[in-house]
């Protein structure tokens, strides 16, 4: 459960001077969580943070604090206050499975007590491309035909210009 | 979103066992479309279509050599998907950088 592959995944930890009570709740407090999501000037804003596996996690962000794009739409899958949180993209806050691109990912951020503060991790384990053969077999892949022409697109004309 | 774009391209045509298995085979050296359509039974205009996937994707390219086509492995294109995670990694830095600068500011305040 906790393998990790060094070409897909990726691992972080670092210990930051503050309690982990605070931590937790600059993740799982909507107000909190808008004010670093994102990197400044643009604006993220929390619209689902449903903290409990199954919960939703969507966010969208903005530029110009008008226009509001999707970011994030995933599913909590393991909530234990104060000590770990972990969601996924594979599946959207509607429970339907997803296909994002360009791979899927789950993130799974640890937090643990250190003499200076918390000890803080996190591991994002990527979907592996090959798994998506069986979405082209099943003729699931009309989203990815899609961005492969436009692909194309942009190659050819690349190439004419 | 340039840079989607390309390494999409990239999982894409890693996404399928016949450009999977040209790949590995190219990587022992170039080879023509007809030598390496051979173990495959499929169409030859079929397979065209895996070698200009793959040439769309810049994982490989081709050369017209009289009237054979010659293919060969595109190595520095590889790069993009090692280039892809260094860059979550920055994502994810950069997070981890604003939650630490948010919840330390926090606790002055408190």
């Amino acid at each position: 459960m906790t393998t990790i592959d060094p070409t897909l995944d990726l691992t972080l930890q670092r210990v930051i001077r503050a309690p982990r009570p605070a931590i937790w709740q600059a993740w799982t407090d909507p107000a909190r969580l808008q004010r670093w999501w994102v990197p400044a000037p643009t604006i993220a804003r929390v619209d689902r943070l449903d903290v409990r596996p199954g919960g939703a996690f969507v966010t969208t962000m903005s530029d110009d604090g008008e226009t509001f794009v999707p970011h994030t739409d995933s599913i909590f899958l393991v909530v234990e206050p104060q000590v770990r949180l972990v969601f996924t993209n594979a599946i959207d806050s509607a429970w339907r499975p997803a296909v994002p691109t360009p791979v899927p990912m789950t993130a799974e951020v640890v937090f643990a007590e250190h003499p200076n503060g918390t000890d803080y991790r996190i591991i994002v384990r990527h979907g592996d491309p090959a798994d998506r053969d069986r979405h082209e077999q099943l003729g699931f892949f009309d989203g990815w035909g899609s961005v492969t022409a436009a692909l194309t697109e942009l190659v050819e004309r690349d190439a004419t210009a | 979103m340039a840079k989607y774009d390309a390494i999409d391209g990239v999982f894409v045509a890693l996404a399928d066992p016949t450009r999977r298995a040209v790949i590995r085979r190219l990587g022992e050296g170039p080879a023509s479309v007809g030598e390496l359509a051979a173990p495959f039974e499929i169409t030859l205009p079929s397979f065209m279509k895996h070698v200009r996937t793959l040439e769309t994707s810049g994982l490989i390219r081709t050369r017209k050599s009289g009237r054979v086509r010659m293919c060969a492995l595109n190595r520095e294109r590889f790069a993009v998907i090692e280039d892809w995670l260094t860059e979550q990694r920055r994502l994810w830095e950069g997070r981890t950088d604003r939650l630490e600068q948010f919840v330390t500011d926090h606790q002055e305040d408190t």
